[in-house]
C-alpha cells in the first residue's frame, strides 16, 4: 500500500505531465484530477503514516551509530539486564523493541515521542553527539511504562517480591517507588560494561 | 493562449508530483533517519507544491 499509491500516481502524473493536451476534454481532466490531487494527497498520506510506523522500529532506532551498544545490550546473555530480558524472551515486540519502553503511554505520549525523536535526529547531525554512555533519559523512567503490559498479569500480581511491605503496590503504582531505581530491576542497558559481558547468540 | 498557459502550470505540476512522489518512494526503501527526513523535507514539500501548482492551474486567469 505504501508503495502502490505512489507508484500509481507517478504513473499517471507522467501521462498528464508529457500529454497534458488531454485535459482539455472532460476525461482528461478527471484524470488530471485524480493523478495531481486526488492519488498525490493519498501517498502523502499514506507514506507518511508508513514513515511514523517505520521510526518507531528498532532498526530504525539503532540505524544512529551512538545507539549501537544500546542494541548490544539486548543481546547481553544475563536476565538481570532488563532490557535484554523483555527483548530475548518476546515480552516487547522485538521489532518494535525502543519504542514500546520508551514511548510515554498517555495521550499525546505518541507526539511526545516523536517530538523526541526529531530533536535526536537534530543532535545526530546538526548537534554535539554524546558518548554512549553519556546519555541520559530526560526524566526518570516512569512506572506507568512498565504497568502498561505488566498490571494485570498474573506473574506480576502474584510476585511476593511485589507485596513485601502493605503499602508497596500502591508505591509502585504512583512511582513512589521505582521499578528501575530501587535496587529491584536497576540493570537496564549499562552499556559501560558491555566489554565485560556474555552474549545470547540466538536471534 | 490561456490554454497553452493552462497546459504548461499542469505540466509543471505533474512533473513537481513525479518528483516527489519518487523521494517518497525511495525513502520508503530505507528505513533511516535520513530517509524520514528526506521525506519530511523534499518529498512532501516537492508533492504539495504540485498539487498546489495544479490547484492554482485551475482557479487563476491566465
Amino acid at each position: 500500500m505504501n508503495i502502490l499509491f505512489p507508484a500509481v500516481a507517478i504513473l499517471l502524473a507522467i501521462i498528464i505531465a508529457f500529454r497534458s493536451g488531454i485535459t482539455r476534454v472532460a476525461g482528461g481532466k478527471i484524470l488530471a484530477f485524480l493523478a495531481l490531487f486526488v492519488l498525490p494527497v493519498i501517498a502523502v498520506a499514506v507514506g507518511f503514516s508508513g514513515q511514523m510506523e517505520r521510526a518507531t522500529s528498532t532498526q530504525f532506532c539503532l540505524s544512529c551509530h551512538v545507539m549501537e551498544d544500546y542494541g548490544k545490550s539486548l543481546y547481553v546473555d544475563d536476565k538481570g539486564y532488563l532490557p535484554a530480558a523483555h527483548f530475548q524472551n518476546n515480552r516487547i515486540p522485538r521489532d518494535h523493541a525502543c519504542y514500546t519502553c520508551h514511548t510515554d503511554y498517555t495521550m499525546f505520549g505518541g507526539v511526545k515521542s516523536k517530538w523526541r525523536g526529531l530533536h535526536h535526529v537534530y543532535v545526530q547531525y546538526l548537534g554535539k553527539i554524546p558518548k554512549p554512555a553519556d546519555i541520559k533519559l530526560y526524566e526518570p523512567f516512569n512506572n506507568r511504562e512498565c504497568l502498561h503490559c505488566h498490571e494485570g498479569s498474573r506473574s506480576f500480581e502474584e510476585s511476593s517480591h511485589h507485596q513485601k511491605t502493605p503499602d508497596m503496590r500502591q508505591n509502585i503504582e504512583s512511582s513512589a517507588l521505582s521499578c528501575t531505581s530501587s535496587n529491584c530491576h536497576d540493570t537496564v542497558h549499562d552499556v559501560g560494561t558491555l566489554t565485560d559481558v556474555k552474549f545470547w547468540k540466538g536471534h | 493562449m490561456s490554454d497553452q498557459v493552462i497546459e504548461k502550470r499542469i505540466r509543471w505540476a505533474g512533473l513537481l508530483v513525479c518528483l516527489g512522489l519518487g523521494v517518497q518512494l525511495m525513502t520508503l526503501m530505507w528505513v533511516h533517519p535520513l530517509a524520514f527526513m528526506t521525506f519530511l523535507t523534499i518529498g512532501c514539500p516537492l508533492t504539495v507544491a504540485g498539487v498546489l501548482l495544479y490547484l492554482y492551474s485551475l482557479v487563476a486567469r491566465p
